[in-house]
Parts: structure tokens; sequence; C-alpha cells
């Protein structure tokens, strides 16, 4: 490992495209899970709500403004083209964050399993040798801890509330916890960057990650379901779902020409 | 306690089961120096969930380091008029001896902010403290009183990185404020027909809480 | 019962009460008021709450479709602010014994308004920045008036009001001259939403002065502190050059400038505002409708909640 900080002129080709392709990834993750987040103002179940999640997607739309403006430092790319312009087959959202809102419970414990990930994520990613990273992440982390506590809250009020605030967080969890190994699902070339302290490994994140929410969702009454042992499904491959979110994302942009500013 | 008595006219048929969360009070301290300051009420059922809520609600425009919620019913209000005019103070029970933080309003300037905070009493109940807040903090007059148990406040962490993750990445959302949006359109002082105070659209450009 | 309050109001309560609006005191919760007073500003700043609530919604429907970074970003925080708003006048209700419960039921049982304005439809993507433009100009002069009423909570809700309300304002405000010198698309939108949008914004202002119902006693109690018309006119000479320069053209064929330099807008049809107001026109049907499901589908949540939090009153207790 060099004591040198890496920049963007620094990086071999390999380690480039490598991290294009996370940057891609983490940003798909938050943008896709702002959107469903943000279907949700005005139907909360009371008006501090409507507001705490606003809060929620306008933080995660701004970690994937940083991500993708990190990514135009390595390619050139614009943030706005990249958002609205790529159709599905394009994106590289994990499939957890593309599942429709559900209802209540289902969006919270999402977001739970979501923060927990970003929290050691990104905390980890504070250490990254490409100094841009780094210092984005800096950034970052102080927000994540303020989320997970709120989704950590509201997970254990929901598991232990009533009968059925805790049926709704069950069947919710059931549908959930076999789409967060995708999470720990390293994208091609990541070996280049954990080898050169780039990102974090993330089977490390991973080992973190997991007594740290299943002793949470025990603790709120809840039952972790087995985890998968098939190996998930790479980030090309989309839920029938992002396809339809994306039409309605992208409907006013794709109005015009690519670069209009709107 | 808490002045919220005089009911409305009786409201028509409630077709909607409901459940009325408690409401809790909210101070925030807008900086280390600073007093905290009534800033509203939020709904919430449990401390936690209230101060996680007040974040949210008053944290969005900087500055902030500090948040309290005391639930309504914790706080004994007073104000001058109702000294004035003589009201009875409600009927409050004796107990052991326990610090009150005392707030208070002291003039009618236009503000966003209700009273602020200036100190603690021992006391052995609400009303006592009330008296003894009188006697400890006279100057200047005050308009408005509040007293409530230190007990029932529930605070955030004066940690750093509680304010590093509760209330400092507020700072950096600019979009928020309307000065980011430097002047739009023609200034207010090239409009014809202008008074000597410019519209609030244009004035308010400094006020923050 | 209020009857019964105001037959024991005497001339010198009263007399006193407004001698201490006349010095520029607050009134504050606990203080004496008329229950005429308590029942006005109820209704008042409900209604205000009301509208903040619902009016999320028209915008809050284009927020996944806000077509590049920075304006999906302005929007949720913009409509974030609305609920906040909301809730700050909630809780200015509340300090004189309505609550949320009520409130609530008031507005889905229909007993209760909300400014109509938000019945009308955002049709395009440009009804975003012409609502920011109008209708938030329209408030903040109505909000910055209310700023000085003698009620010390809704004075307070509105100065914090006005101060994020600004925001709106002009980012709707620089989103439509962006797009009244953008492409043909953006200019035709930006047109298309001023001919939906403003009517209904002069509207918004509320009845002629000499139509108002509610104003004398709102205007000797130090709660409205200038007429529906003097705002209307404020709101005229201030956006009307601004909408002009940027080369759009206002939908009102009967619109002079008088010689002091006033903007004078022609007839104002008040039947189509009454049909919104009565919901035969407008979406009032399904505004109320997506604020009832999301109240009825959050019950088991709120439920939930509650149950929770008595738990750990009973743990605590037995421990």
């Amino acid at each position: 490992m060099t004591d040198t900080a890496l920049t963007s002129s620094t990086l071999d080709a390999a380690q480039r495209d490598a991290l294009i392709a996370r940057l891609t990834a983490l940003a798909d993750d938050e943008l896709i899970l702002s959107h469903r987040d943000a279907e949700w103002v005005g139907h909360a179940p009371i008006l501090e709500e409507d507001i705490a999640l606003a809060n929620i997607a306008q933080d995660e739309l701004g970690h994937a403004g940083v991500w993708l403006s990190l990514r135009g430092d390595l390619d050139g790319s614009d943030p706005d083209t990249l958002a609205f312009r790529r159709d599905a087959g394009e994106y590289r959202s994990a499939r957890l964050v593309e599942l429709p809102r559900g209802d209540w419970a289902f969006t919270l414990v999402r977001q739970f399993l979501f923060d927990a990930y970003e929290a050691v994520l990104i905390d980890e990613t504070c250490a990254s040798t490409y100094a841009p990273l780094a210092e984005a992440a800096r950034k970052i982390v102080r927000e994540e801890r303020f989320h997970l506590q709120h989704t950590a809250l509201w997970v254990e009020r929901l598991g232990l509330g009533t009968d059925e605030s805790n049926r709704r967080s069950q069947a919710a969890l059931d549908e959930l916890w076999p789409h967060t190994p995708q999470l720990f699902a390293p994208v091609p070339g990541e070996e280049s960057l954990v080898a050169a302290g780039i990102v974090p490994d993330l089977a490390g994140v991973q080992a973190r990650w997991t007594p740290l929410v299943t002793a949470h969702l025990a603790r709120s009454g809840l039952r972790v379901p087995a985890t998968p042992s098939a190996p998930p499904a790479p980030r090309t491959e989309h839920t029938e779902h992002l396809a339809e979110l994306l039409r309605e994302m992208q409907e006013v942009a794709r109005q015009e020409d690519p670069g209009t500013v709107w | 306690m808490n002045e919220t008595s005089a009911p409305e006219a009786p409201s028509g048929e409630t077709q909607h089961r409901e459940t009325q969360w408690p409401r809790w009070e909210v101070l925030k301290q807008d900086a280390p120096a600073r007093p905290h300051q009534a800033v509203g009420s939020v709904h919430a059922t449990d401390p936690e969930h209230a101060l996680v809520t007040a974040r949210t609600l008053f944290a969005r425009r900087p500055s902030a380091v500090s948040m309290w919620v005391v639930p309504d019913h914790a706080i004994l209000a007073r104000t001058q008029e109702q000294d004035e005019r003589g009201e009875p103070l409600p009927d409050t029970a004796e107990g052991e001896a326990q610090p009150y933080v005392v707030a208070r309003k002291v003039n009618h300037k236009r503000s966003m902010t209700f009273v602020d905070v200036v100190g603690t009493v021992t006391a052995t109940s609400p009303a006592r403290a009330l008296d003894l807040a009188r006697a400890t903090f006279p100057e200047p007059p005050a308009l408005a009183w509040w007293v409530f148990p230190d007990a029932a406040v529930t605070r955030t962490d004066d940690t750093p990185e509680t304010v590093e993750s509760w209330f400092a990445p507020a700072k950096d959302k600019t979009y928020r404020q309307q000065s980011s949006y430097g002047v739009v359109g023609t200034h207010a002082s090239e409009r014809r027909g202008r008074r000597a105070a410019a519209p609030a659209g244009e004035q308010s450009g400094g006020e923050h809480d | 019962m209020i009857q019964d309050q105001i037959l024991t109001e005497t001339p010198e309560q009263i007399a006193a009460f407004e001698a201490r609006i006349a010095r520029g005191e607050k009134i504050e919760p606990g203080d004496w008021m008329p229950a005429e007073y308590r029942r006005q500003l109820i209704r008042m700043i409900g209604q205000h709450a009301h509208s903040e609530y619902v009016g999320m919604l028209p915008e809050g429907a284009w927020i996944t479709r806000a077509p590049s970074l920075k304006r999906k970003m302005i929007l949720i925080a913009k409509v974030q602010d609305e609920a906040g708003h909301g809730q700050y006048l909630y809780h200015a209700a509340e300090t004189l014994g309505a609550t949320r419960e009520d409130m609530m039921d008031g507005l889905l049982t229909r007993r209760a308004k909300y400014s109509s304005i938000f019945n009308y439809p955002s049709l395009t993507w440009a009804d975003v920045g012409m609502i920011g433009w109008l209708v938030d100009g329209a408030a903040i002069k109505n909000q910055t008036m209310l700023a000085g009423c003698s009620y010390g909570p809704y004075s307070r809700a509105m100065v914090r009001i006005c101060s994020e309300e600004t925001f709106h304002h002009k980012q709707g405000k620089e989103m439509i001259l962006a797009y009244a010198r953008g492409t043909a698309t953006q200019r035709r939108m930006a047109q298309d939403a001023l001919d939906r949008w403003w009517w209904p914004s002069l509207m918004m202002l509320g009845p002629h002065d000499a139509d108002s119902t509610n104003s004398g006693v709102l205007t000797r109690w130090g709660v409205k502190l200038k007429s529906n018309d003097e705002v209307r006119q404020e709101f005229m000479d201030e956006h009307v050059p601004e909408l002009l320069d940027a080369g759009l053209t206002i939908p009102d064929p009967d619109m002079i400038k008088d010689e002091a330099g006033h903007w004078r807008h022609g007839p104002i049809d008040w039947t189509e505002f009454w049909a919104v107001v009565k919901g035969e026109r407008g979406l009032g049907a399904e505004r109320l409708g997506a604020r009832r499901a999301a109240h009825d589908d959050g019950a088991w949540v709120r439920e939930a909640m509650e149950a929770h939090a008595a738990r750990r009153v009973t743990a605590q207790a037995a421990d």
C-alpha cells in the first residue's frame, strides 16, 4: 500500500474501469432507492413521517449526485445524462432497491437493511487511498449515522408494536432478506480496487453488517430468514420493476434532446 | 399545566379511528453560546422518536448544535396577562425537590421562537418552581414563563459525533437557502411603484433559524 | 359552549384585549381572548395548515419525474418544507385548543376548508415552476402580512414560514425564466402553465374586499393587517412586469397599466373559483381521497407506535 493518496491521474486503466463500475453501482442504488422513498411523499401515515422520508430521499439523491460526479471526473460523463438517458440494461442498481415500496413496514425494513449496509461501507471507505472517494465518504458517513438511528428506531417499534405490525415487518423481512447478498457482491474488476485500498473488501463489510442487523432484528421481535446459498445475480440483471420505474423517472427529460438544460 | 384549554365547538362525528400521538415541545440551541429556544412542537410516541422527529423538522436549516424535547403536559406555562388577571395557577402536587428548567419571553418583537431558557431552579413543585424563577430571574420583566422538570427533558448528545451527524449536514444543503439563488429576475429596488420597504421576497435574505 | 362564553364577555374585557393589540402586544396561549377571536383563528390557521398539507400533492406528484437531479433535489426540499409548514401551523392551532385529530377529521370529512388553488391539476412539469412563482409568490404576500399578526404562535409560525418560502418562490421563478428562454417545447410549456395558473393565483388572494365576510373582525383584532384587494394589487405590481419581461403573455386581454403605474386586472370570473371550492371542478375529491387513503392506510402504523410506547411506559413503571 502506498502512502501517497491516489488521484484520477495515478490510477491505472483497470482500476479506473473498475472504479467507474463501483461508483455507478453506488449511485444507482441511491438513485433508485430515492425514487422509491419519494413515492411516499404526501402519503405517509402521519405528517411528521412525510417530512422524515422526504429527508431520506433528499439525502440519497445527494449521495447519488456525489458518486456520479466522482465518476464524471474519471470518464467525463454527465450525471444528468447518466441518470436520465440510460435504459434499464445499463443501470447497475441492486434488486433490493428496485422492489416496489410496498407498505410502511416494507419501506422501513428495506431502508434499515440498506442504511446499515451504507453505514458500514461508507465508514470503511473513509480510509480509501483514492483521495476524492475518501473525502466524499467522510462527508456522507455523517448523515448515514443519523439515518441508521432513525430507521433502526422504526424497525424496533414496528417489530414490537402490535401483532399486525410484527406480521407485516416479518413479511417484509422474508421478502427482502434473500436480496441482501447482492449488496456484497463485487463488481467486475473490484479485486484490483480492494488490493490498492481504493474500496473496502465487501466480504469484510458483510461480516460487520450481518451481526449488526441480525442483533437489531432479533431485538425487534423479528426472525431472520435463511440466507440463500446460490450466488447473487450480477448487477446487470434487474427486476421487471426497473424499466417501469425508469420510464416514469425519465419521462420529462426525454421529451427533449440530451444535453437540454432543465 | 400547559395552557391549551377552552375547547372548540364540538366536532362532528369522528369517522376515523384515530390515535392522537402525544405532543412534545421542542427547544433548539443554535450555537454553543446561545440559549435553547422554543421553536414548536412535534407529535411522537416516545422520547427518542420525538427527538428524531424534531431534528427532521427543525434542523433542516442551519444552525443547530443541540435539541431538547419535553412532553407538553410536563410544562407549567404562565403569561403576564394571566398574572395581571389573577387567574389561579393549576393545582400542582408537592414532591421531592428537583431541578426545574426555566424559560422566559421578554419582549413582543417579531420572532420565530417563543421562550428562551435562562437557567434552572430547585423546587418541590412546578408552582414553587415558578415562584422561585420569578425571584431568581426578575429582569427584564417576563411576558411569559415556562417551568418544567429537568428530568422530563430528552436531549441530543453533546458529543461532536452527534453534532456531526444530526446537525452539521444541513449546512451543506445550500439549495434550501434562498440566498443561494441570488437575485432572480429584477431586483426589488429597480421596480417602479416601490415603497420604502422591499417585499419580503428580497428582504428576508438574511433570515435563518 | 361558545355562545355561553360570549355572553359572559364584558365590554371591559374586550376593550382591554383590543388595547393590548393596539399596543403591539402578542396574545399568547393562556391569555384572555374573545371566543370569536379563538374561533376565527382556529378556522383560519386550520385552513392554512390544511392548504400546506394538501398543497404537497400537486407538486409532490412530479418529484419522481423531475427532469434533472438538481430540480429533483430542489423539489423534494420544497415539498418537504410544505409539510413542515403544515406542521408549524397545526402546532399554532393546537395552542388554541384544537387537536390534530379533530383538524384531520375536519379536513377528511370536508367540514374544514383549504385553499382551493390546490385542487387545480398540475398537468406538466412547468406547472411546478409556475406554482413556485405565482402560488408561492401570492402566499408570501399573505404570509408576510400575517407575520405581524397579534396571536403569538401564528405570528411565529408565519415568520418561520416566510424565511423558508422565499426559496420556493425563487426556484420557481428561476425555472420559468429559464424555460421562457429555452427550447420551443419549454417555452410552450411555460406559457401553457401561466395560462392555467394565472387566474387561480389572483383568486387565491381571496374574494374582493366587498365580498369578504370574515375580514371585519380579523382586521379589528390584528390578524389581517391588509385587505385582500390591497395584497392582490401588490401581487400584480410585482409579478406582471417580470412575467412580461420574460416574454410571456398574461392571459388577461383586459389588463391595463393605470396612470399611477399600477397593473389592473380585468374582471375576475368567480364562478370557476366557486365551482372548484365546491368540488364541482378540479381535483378536490382526488386530493382528499389521497389524504384519506394515507390516513387510513397508516392507522396500523400509528397503533403500533402507540402500543410500543405504552408497553415501555408499563415496563418502566414496573421497575
